[in-house]
């Protein structure tokens, strides 16, 4: 029997290599880099499934992840929705849910905080946080119990409770701020401040008292920026002949774990004395936007918005850089009729949130247009600025 | 277009590059089109295309296509500064539009191509650093791997599921939400 003709030998070279898989049908290493650059990060996730090559670099190739957060520039953003209050998604400006982290929401009266970070973090009125890493979907339970301190200063039956995530440059750690007694000055009891670190190993596993500023903040309108987290004071100093003037902001430094030194706003600090009075702590409140903290002066008649910078906290110095007119999308501005400043976009345009109606709203500030985004109806929204394709910056359990 | 250059620029557009693919075939081209690599354009400022720029990793077939893009391309950027510099009228913005559904009709013509030959010109575009026609050649390949099943795409492109079950329902877990 004749034995079967040899086999051709394999190429040889690496270029006759890459010749060979090139005019197969298979897609050679190179290409496939290139093309799975264009992919959406939904897409990648699936991808993983198809082979070992694939897989590899789709899931934490740091490489390719880089290149492509680079191809893929446009804000992606933490939503919970009313129809789905379990999860948390990842969304873009384009409405697409591009992540689902089943499970993650909590439940119905979790809602997210309104950071600008790689992280999510989940909080209700009355003492449960959580913080997501949506891209690898850990999560980490804060504990309940208060700091050792603290603990007869707070009513753990029935607490109330205020929390904000932020995220410290110089040791990349996050951290939690916990506020008890919410309602402080109304029901006689005192403000108290605790922190955790969500990333800080097997030493950090409890929450550390601090000190409180020593006036009454009004939670709500606190708003972190860069490790610091800003607050107005509380409405209850409102027409009191205190001295405490509507715009008069404190600050809370995650790093140090300290209260900074206090700021004047920019209605006290430009509009002269006189003016002030006319202004009642209502029309006012904190937003972030392109790494400043922004204070958002809400005005009637016609309706619209200033937005002034803080551009020198050690001055106190403040730039108005947006006027815009809201009264084409609102009609009154009483409570929680008010857009939330969310993010400024590359081009210009600033994105909006209005609570009431859960919808994001794009806006051409020169033109005062807004074009809605096509989204399901928001329960919360806060800016994401991770990479869902890494696999996370440092283990948070 | 040349005609509305400076002499000089009409010196540039008549320089003529020889490009050499790996099976020895030469092909003469303008520079205009040439330097829409950034490859060649770096090897045309470093002063070292004489005698002819030998392209080793790319055949006489597939660099013949990829002239073809070039040379349709490099007119259409130099249609536009034309335009952009010197005119804004309707009537060149009229032109100018006109151009770009033809350039658009010349680019979905180009990639009807066979699977092997638009993986080959993605290897030359990567190579020889021409956006464009990456961008243009990679998006078609996209296109057809997005929204599509792990088993799909083992079936389209020949991959052999070299994952173990046990890694492969891993994963599963882990993206369950990108299946749904």
């Amino acid at each position: 029997m004749a034995s079967p003709p040899r086999p051709r030998s394999p190429p040889v070279t690496r270029a006759m290599r890459a010749r060979a898989a090139a005019s197969s049908e298979r897609i050679p290493p190179d290409v496939l880099f290139d093309v799975l650059l264009r992919l959406p990060a939904r897409d990648l996730c699936r991808l993983r499934a198809v082979c070992r090559s694939w897989r590899a670099l789709t899931s934490g190739d740091p490489l390719f992840a880089e290149a492509h957060a680079a191809a893929h520039p446009g804000p992606l953003f933490l939503a919970k929705f009313r129809d789905d209050k379990s999860s948390v998604y990842v969304v873009d400006l384009s409405g697409n849910a591009l992540k689902r982290v089943a499970g993650a929401g909590g439940g119905p009266y979790h809602h997210l905080l309104c950071t600008s970070l790689n992280l999510a973090c989940v909080a209700t009125d009355w003492n449960r946080c959580r913080v997501l890493d949506p891209a690898t979907g850990a999560v980490r339970v804060l504990p309940e119990s208060p700091a050792e301190e603290h603990a007869n200063r707070v009513n753990l039956r029935n607490p109330y409770t205020f929390f904000a995530l932020g995220r410290v440059a110089a040791t990349g750690k996050h951290k939690v701020l916990r506020m008890f007694n919410r309602l402080g000055f109304h029901n006689g009891g005192h403000q108290v401040f605790e922190v955790f670190t969500v990333n800080g190993g097997d030493g950090d596993v409890q929450w550390r008292g601090r000190q409180g500023p020593g006036l009454f903040i009004d939670e709500c309108s606190g708003v972190v920026v860069d490790g610091v987290v800003y607050f107005l004071t509380s409405r209850v100093y409102e027409g009191v002949r205190c001295g405490i003037r509507p715009d008069y902001i404190v600050s809370f430094d995650l790093g140090t774990e300290e209260w900074r030194s206090d700021l004047r706003g920019p209605i006290s600090s430009n509009a002269g004395d006189r003016k002030v009075p006319h202004y009642t702590r209502g029309d006012l409140s904190l937003a972030e936007l392109k790494g400043s903290l922004v204070l958002a002066d809400h005005r009637e008649q016609p309706m619209s918005m200033d937005l002034w910078f803080l551009s020198d906290f050690g001055n106190g110095l403040w730039a108005k850089e947006y006027h815009i007119q809201t009264h084409s999308i609102i009609s009154r501005l009483v409570g929680e009729y008010r857009l939330k400043p969310l993010l400024l976009l590359d081009d210009g345009r600033l994105v909006f949130y209005l609570a009431v109606k859960g919808l994001l709203l794009v806006c051409e500030p020169g033109t005062n247009t807004f074009a809605e985004v096509g989204i399901r109806c928001l329960d919360s929204v806060g800016v994401y600025t991770g990479n869902l394709l890494s696999l996370g910056e440092g283990d948070m359990v | 277009m040349a005609s509305a250059g400076s002499g000089d620029e009409k010196a540039a557009a008549a320089a003529m590059i020889t490009l050499i693919s790996s099976d020895n075939e030469k092909f003469e081209v303008t520079e205009a089109t040439a330097t829409l690599s950034q490859t060649i354009r770096h090897m045309i400022e470093d002063g070292c295309t004489d005698g002819g720029v030998p392209l080793p990793n790319v055949t006489s077939k597939i660099l013949a296509r990829v002239i073809e893009y070039c040379k349709k391309h490099a007119t259409a950027a130099a249609g536009e500064e034309g335009s952009s510099s010197s005119f804004s009228d309707a009537a060149f913005l009229e032109v100018d539009r006109a151009f770009l559904e033809e350039l658009e009709e010349f680019d979905d013509a180009f990639l009807e191509v066979d699977r092997a030959t638009l993986f080959d010109l993605i290897l030359a575009a990567n190579y020889l650093d021409i956006k464009g026609l990456l961008n243009l050649t990679c998006q078609k390949v996209a296109d057809s791997v997005k929204g599509k099943t792990p088993e799909q795409i083992r079936e389209m492109y020949n991959i052999v599921n070299d994952l173990t079950p046990e890694e492969e329902a891993e994963i599963r877990r882990e993206t369950q939400w990108a299946f749904e």
